[in-house]
């Protein structure tokens, strides 16, 4: 009988492949939409995933983000050091620069000064030249989108800039997420930041702390705050500081919130009546069936085997879609670093199999009330 | 052509049926009592309005009496639960539908083949009977093509083979002329006759349709929810 | 459509195969694009506490690398050219050896002039005593005759005369005879000060004149003539921010490293805590720099013996530290610790 479901399912092609379409649409639409919704949310964190070796970052009580920083004395540092349990901390400086290009534009940038010692700060991987560079006078390395906004369509290995009055050469790229701004990032050695960022009293953005083995690093937070009376958090608290800091002060989440919103109903609409007038077209032969002897757990499962083909179909195009839309983007500066996280398509799977019910439930339910009498009239 | 050893098919007793329309109750059938034997082609005659709907639905198990009690060979079929009544039906009871009601997209032997499927056999095996089925209604060469590639006779044939490839011991068809010529009509009485009426198989066709009513075994009339003729020729009145 | 099995249909048979096959190519997309945010551990060892400091309280801070003697900027007493320079950076020096000379020809001119006076004053001297003795001759022959009438009176007093003021030449010779020989003191004295010794043992640690230069009484030259300080042992001045200055124990070794080397630690042993509380110096070399944070500097002796340590550390070198911190102020970190030692 299945067989014969499946059958009255494709038989029909441009009922089936609209319920497809539907389905994939909203499924398209719900998995793209939150899946940039994350990664731009995410891009509020991307300043603290950069940094890869940290897990625990000091700051000011009152800073709230790694771009929303009050500096603190340098012997922070040694305050820091000085807890149990910090196997070791670093200084770390984020500052903002106002650097002269060739053309003789403004542009602001972001200046980051690792230690001097150990490089601790700096992104994981690099584009092209080396962290060793930095060792070099007056270097600085930048990160690949801000190279591509700033020297747009040639290399900026070698570049001179004029940072504070300083001078400063490009002689590295590295492989960063870009900030949610998208400011051009250039990372130095903390030394040198500390000249190329105009200077006030305090410099010290943060420390970044490695625990020490058998301590977490929640742990380490509460003795460090304990102790030396600055803010500390863990990598991941961090981080959804800098995810929460965007929803507090940005639009984006109510946008896509709709838009996702708006997905999932146009998505009901389009599945629920496709299938609806599916399923209405053949409560004839439904009904014969009936009659003939088939019960209605039988047809339950007809009618849920269709409902699940189209679904599961319908997904797997639309996830594809998604799929397809980001690698299609990965190359775009815009787009770097956007991924798919894998709750997203467990969600829109979930809304997918709402639909698919809910919609397959309605019909069912049409199916079940018709009276196998129905078929003498 | 009753044979020999003939048994009742059907036995109705004190059938009432109601129907709730709003506020009010409209009665459609009147204590039917009736019986049906076993090897005849039994007409079942009325107007529009009429009850005979409604009585053969009960007959033949997918409608509820509101009163009374129906035997299908022997069976009380509304003492039986749901599920045990739609296996009796799937069994014992082959249907042929005025519109048909194929499935329009598996071909014509698969579609004769649903009660088979129904039954849980496999869909090879059963399409081969179906395809049997087809070959006694001399459409075998027709059993690739889809439903809708079919003219209307062949669908009726297809819809027959469905009605009869599980070998069901009674067979109800609805209005099975009505949408025919003359001629074809009786050839398809014809049809039902030499495959349908078996010695141990029971055919009750409803229709008003008076070109064929030579053709009944016997001939029931409802008017009014009540039996008023029961003879194997029509009234003069009709 | 014909209905033979091996007939591929495209809904029923193509289009849920390319759903799988794409579902399980999103699922390996998705798995693949997953960014990596797991912790890394640094590439290059970043200074930590070790041993028994690791997991109990303590206290950081960051210091340099000094002589025990502290650095000793070498002077000169005499304004003049450099001549002669004898010793070269890292060479390890004792107590009152030469270090650079400063152009002793005038100084020597005047030993030779002096020299010449004392020679001059010993003539005159030599000169008076014949003439005292000639003087004294003639009197006593005077004197010995009796005749009165024999010897003048005036002759005789001549006599008396003569002898007097040959007796006083003499005296006045060796008045210069004196003080000839305390110019040629003096002059050698002054040709002493023209060398410039070390004032004790160590290790000359910068040496910014050459042969040739002047070097003034008066500084001038911003950089010292030569930097000079005891190597053996090495102190580190290491700098504790005010507010942590409670904490340390004082006492205890610290764990050092230099900056670099993370992972080359050695304990150093403490010496004093300096009494004065100073300002910190300031890393940006700003000079409009404010400074609020004052420092207790705390001074430890690094082993002689420790592997490697003289390539290790290095005077002027900055270095991190990290010293135990007295019990019970935050956790019983520092009481195991101080059990288990």
């Amino acid at each position: 009988m299945l067989w014969i479901a499946i059958r009255m399912l494709t038989g029909d092609r441009q009922k089936f492949y609209g319920l497809l379409f539907g389905i994939a649409f909203s499924t398209l639409l719900i998995t793209q939409q939150l899946t940039i919704f994350v990664n731009l949310l995410e891009r509020g964190a991307s300043g603290v995933y950069n940094v890869s070796s940290a897990d625990v970052w000091v700051m000011d009580p009152v800073s709230r983000t790694s771009d929303v920083a009050y500096a603190m004395p340098s012997t922070a540092l040694d305050q820091v050091r000085g807890v149990a349990g910090v196997e070791w901390a670093v200084p770390h400086i984020r500052g903002q620069a106002s650097v002269r290009t060739k053309d003789g534009d403004l542009e602001g940038v972001a200046i980051i000064g690792v230690d001097d010692a150990t490089l601790i700060g700096l992104p994981k991987g690099m584009i092209e030249g080396s962290t060793d560079v930095l060792s070099q006078p007056d270097s600085v390395i930048i990160d690949d989108v801000g190279a591509a906004r700033m020297f747009p369509g040639a290399s900026p290995m070698g570049e001179r800039l004029e940072l504070n009055d300083q001078r400063a050469v490009v002689r590295g790229i590295a492989d960063a997420i870009p900030s949610f701004t998208s400011t051009v990032v250039l990372y130095t050695k903390y030394s040198q930041a500390l000249r190329y960022v105009p200077g006030t009293r305090n410099r010290l953005s943060f420390v970044l702390v490695g625990a020490a083995d058998g301590i977490s690093a929640k742990e380490l937070t509460e003795r460090i705050e304990k102790q030396t009376g600055l803010k500390a958090e863990t990598r991941d608290e961090f981080a959804q500081g800098g995810v929460n800091f965007i929803i507090e002060n940005t639009g984006i989440p109510l946008n896509f919130g709709i838009t996702v919103l708006l997905g999932f109903i146009v998505g009901v609409a389009i599945v629920g009546l496709t299938f609806s007038l599916f399923i209405r077209d053949n409560i004839k032969q439904f009904g014969a069936l009936k009659a003939i002897g088939v019960t209605n757990g039988k047809i339950a499962q007809m009618v849920a085997i269709q409902a699940g083909m189209v679904g599961m179909i319908g997904y797997g195009l639309g996830v594809l879609g998604t799929v397809g839309f980001i690698s299609a983007f990965s190359n775009n500066p815009t787009f770097k670093g956007f991924y798919i996280p894998w709750q997203i398509p467990l969600i829109s799977f979930a809304a997918m199999v709402l639909i698919i019910t809910l919609t397959g439930w309605v019909a069912l339910r049409g199916v079940m009330k018709t009276e196998p009498a129905a078929v003498f009239r | 052509m009753s044979g020999q050893n003939t048994t009742t098919a059907i036995r109705t007793r004190g059938v009432t049926r109601d129907f709730s329309a709003g506020q009010n109750t409209i009665t459609v059938l009147h204590g039917i009592d009736l019986e049906v034997q076993s090897g005849e082609l039994t007409y079942l005659v009325g107007e529009s309005g009429s009850g005979k709907t409604t009585l053969i639905s009960i007959m033949c198990g997918i409608l509820w009496p509101t009163q009374g009690e129906v035997e299908v060979f022997g069976t009380d079929i509304y003492a039986l639960s749901d599920t045990e009544l739609v296996n009796f039906r799937l069994q014992n009871i082959g249907f042929i539908f005025q519109q048909y009601n194929l499935i329009p997209s598996i071909d014509a032997a698969s579609n004769a083949a649903v009660p088979l499927i129904a039954q849980g056999m496999d869909r090879k095996h059963a399409r081969e009977r179906g395809v049997a089925m087809l070959e006694k209604l001399n459409i075998a060469d027709q059993a690739d093509k889809l439903p809708n590639q079919l003219s209307g006779g062949q669908q009726q044939r297809v819809a027959i083979a469905r009605a009869l490839v599980h070998e069901p011991r009674l067979v109800v068809c609805d209005e099975p002329t009505a949408a025919l010529d003359a001629k074809s009509g009786r050839r398809v009485m014809d049809l039902l006759r030499e495959v349908g009426v078996a010695e141990d198989r029971s055919v009750i066709i409803v229709t008003h349709d008076n070109r064929i009513f030579d053709l009944a075994d016997r001939i029931l009339v409802l008017e009014d929810g009540r039996i008023t003729h029961d003879g194997t020729d029509m009234p003069e009145d009709h | 459509m014909a209905l033979l099995p091996q007939n591929l249909s495209f809904s029923r048979r193509i289009l849920p195969i390319i759903a799988l096959v794409g579902l399980a190519f999103a699922v390996f997309f998705i798995w693949r694009g997953l960014p990596d945010r797991s912790l890394s551990e640094p590439d290059q060892e970043p200074a930590r506490a070790t041993g028994a400091l690791a997991n109990s309280s303590r206290v950081a801070g960051a210091g340099l690398v000094e002589p025990s003697s502290e650095i000793i900027d070498i002077g000169t007493a005499l304004s003049g050219l450099v001549t002669d320079l004898r010793v070269q950076p890292g060479d390890y020096v004792t107590k009152g050896q030469p270090l650079f000379t400063v152009d002793d020809r005038a100084a020597r001119a005047r030993i030779g002039e002096t020299n010449a006076a004392i020679g001059e004053a010993r003539a005159a001297i030599a000169e008076a005593q014949t003439a005292q003795r000639t003087a004294e001759a003639q009197l006593a022959l005077y004197r010995s005759v009796e005749d009165s009438a024999a010897v003048s009176r005036s002759e005789v007093i001549k006599a008396e005369g003569d002898a007097s003021s040959a007796r006083s030449r003499l005296q006045l010779a060796r008045a210069r005879l004196a003080a000839a020989q305390a110019a040629l003191s003096s002059a050698r004295t002054e040709l002493g000060r023209l060398t410039i010794r070390a004032p004790i043992t160590g290790e000359i640690l910068a040496v910014n004149i050459r042969p040739g230069e002047f070097v003034s009484t008066m500084g001038g030259n911003s950089q010292p003539f030569i930097r000079m300080g005891e190597t053996r042992p090495l102190y580190i001045r290491i700098d504790i921010d005010e507010s942590e200055a409670p904490r340390i124990k004082l006492g205890a070794p610290a764990l050092v490293s230099p900056r670099g080397a993370a992972d080359r630690q050695v304990n150093a042993e403490f010496v004093r805590a300096e009494p004065l509380v100073v300002p910190k110096t300031s890393l940006t070399n700003s000079a409009s720099e404010r400074v609020d944070v004052r420092v207790l500097q705390v001074l430890y002796q690094l082993p002689a013996d420790a592997e490697g340590a003289e390539q290790l550390f290095r005077v002027g070198q900055q270095v991190d530290a990290f010293i135990p911190a007295v019990d019970g102020e935050n956790n019983g970190g520092g009481k195991t610790q101080e059990t288990a030692e």
